[in-house]
């Protein structure tokens, strides 16, 4: 019952730092050339935090994505702008163990989805392939927290129920239930964690995944990896980004530079090539590997760039991509202590 | 047994609640850590409390005004599912 037992002080907030609301987010523009053919792809994700007292917090990320190609023939660019509500949901900290969160919330299945996801954090542009995997976001009410097992481990958790899960192309209404573990040791900087999902109605299929992030101290080096089993497929991912801050030469534009490389393989599951490409996922058996650069011009603004080969049975390709991605935060308030 | 998950997680939420209410007028009073005789220790370990959670996905950002910046902890708590300790003492080392 510790789990549950109310805490001394352990309410965030004081005077000095009472916190505002702020509006933050990611904004890039990104050109990718894939199998020959050129898309810009504009993005702006904009993220509104608002605290209430010492426990709440009500935050939302929209999406808005142009996707501009030319026309078949030349022409200027054009295309759709997509409109997505990722999540709007209401936290509230019950006690240094357990948070609850009730609204749109992003489905807490492995880690890439919640942590990785926003173009200023990721190392590499394009999605990894196993992605859409229950992933979609959820709607309903969940539990998480962090605390620490002993002085070398700290857990976390996450467990939701979800009425209906919105998926990459519309609203699926479907029910599940689903939940994800890690352990996080300090001392090698390494977390593993596993992700369970299972849907409550027609043949109430499951998906699992594993989850690796390590980041060792001699060197700057961190290292992300997922593994995802569903009826739709199955796959992992893993990537490597080094900071070349330890080269002696150039080195003040060596500490800003970062290069990354991305391993995957995606197998087909039960469903149909057709079906697949719905949930956003490959028609056939896939392996990809990228390879890519970052340059970090100042604090939230980067320069990418990446070069990727997929091989599969539907056809092998280049996909080359270079862009700019932002993070910006403006505070809604008075920012310094009152 | 879809009842008996459901039923299950309503008790848990009804159970975190009541524990977390219980302690609202006792929490608000309280000191910050950053006010002890100890703020450079607390400094110290909140940069390393930062390279170590913080520095899994993303790297040390600019430091924020601190009213913003408690605001940004409070949605990484529940984003990264960080410890209540690592969150108050990365909290210190981010604005002091």
């Amino acid at each position: 019952m510790q789990f549950f037992a109310p805490a001394r002080g352990h309410s965030q907030s004081s005077a000095p730092d009472k916190p505002i609301p702020i509006l933050s987010g990611t904004a890039g523009v990104l050109t990718s050339v894939t199998a020959g053919q050129t898309l810009l792809d504009t993005q702006i994700n904009p993220v509104l935090l608002i605290p209430f007292g010492d426990r709440w917090l009500v935050e939302s990320r929209g999406e808005f994505e142009g996707e501009f190609q030319r026309p078949p023939g030349g022409g200027p660019f054009g295309g759709p702008v997509n409109k997505h509500l990722d999540y709007l949901q209401a936290d509230y900290i019950a006690n240094p163990y357990v948070t609850i969160t009730a609204g749109r919330f992003l489905t807490p299945f492995g880690i890439f989805n919640e942590r990785l996801y926003p173009e200023w954090i990721r190392a590499l542009q394009p999605d990894p392939l196993i992605l859409p995997i229950a992933t979609a976001s959820s709607d309903g009410a969940m539990l998480r927290g962090g605390f620490p097992l002993s002085a070398r481990a700290n857990m976390n958790y996450a467990a939701y129920v979800s009425v209906a899960s919105i998926g990459v192309n519309g609203v699926e209404a479907e029910r599940q239930v689903g939940g994800r573990a890690g352990v996080f040791f300090p001392g090698p900087r390494l977390e593993v964690g596993a992700s369970w999902q299972k849907a409550l109605q027609d043949d109430r299929k499951n998906a699992i995944g594993f989850h690796l992030a390590w980041q060792p101290r001699a060197i700057p080096l961190s290292v992300h990896s997922e593994f995802a089993r569903a009826n739709q497929g199955s796959g992992y991912w893993i990537e490597g980004a080094y900071r070349l801050s330890q080269v002696n030469v150039w080195n003040k534009a060596m500490r800003r530079t970062e290069v990354v490389g991305r391993m995957q393989q995606f197998f087909s599951g039960d469903i149909s090539p057709d079906a697949a490409a719905s949930f956003g996922l490959p028609g056939a058996n896939t392996r990809e590997a990228d390879f890519g650069i970052n340059y970090f011009l100042k604090d939230g603004l980067k320069a990418v760039g990446s070069y990727g080969r997929q091989l599969s049975s539907a056809g092998n390709f280049n996909q080359w991509t270079v862009g700019i991605a932002y993070r910006f935060l403006i505070p809604l308030g008075r920012g310094d202590t009152p | 047994m879809k009842r008996g998950i459901v039923l299950a997680f309503v008790l848990g939420v009804a159970l975190a609640a009541f524990a977390g209410s219980s302690n609202t007028k006792e929490s608000s009073t309280t000191t910050p850590v950053a006010r002890t005789a100890h703020a450079d220790t607390m400094r110290a370990l909140g940069e390393q409390r930062f390279r170590a959670n913080c520095g899994r996905c993303h790297a040390a950002p600019e430091k924020f005004p601190p009213r913003a910046m408690a605001t940004v902890l409070r949605h990484m708590r529940v984003r990264a599912t960080i410890t209540d300790e690592d969150m108050r003492l990365v909290l210190i080392y981010m604005t002091q």
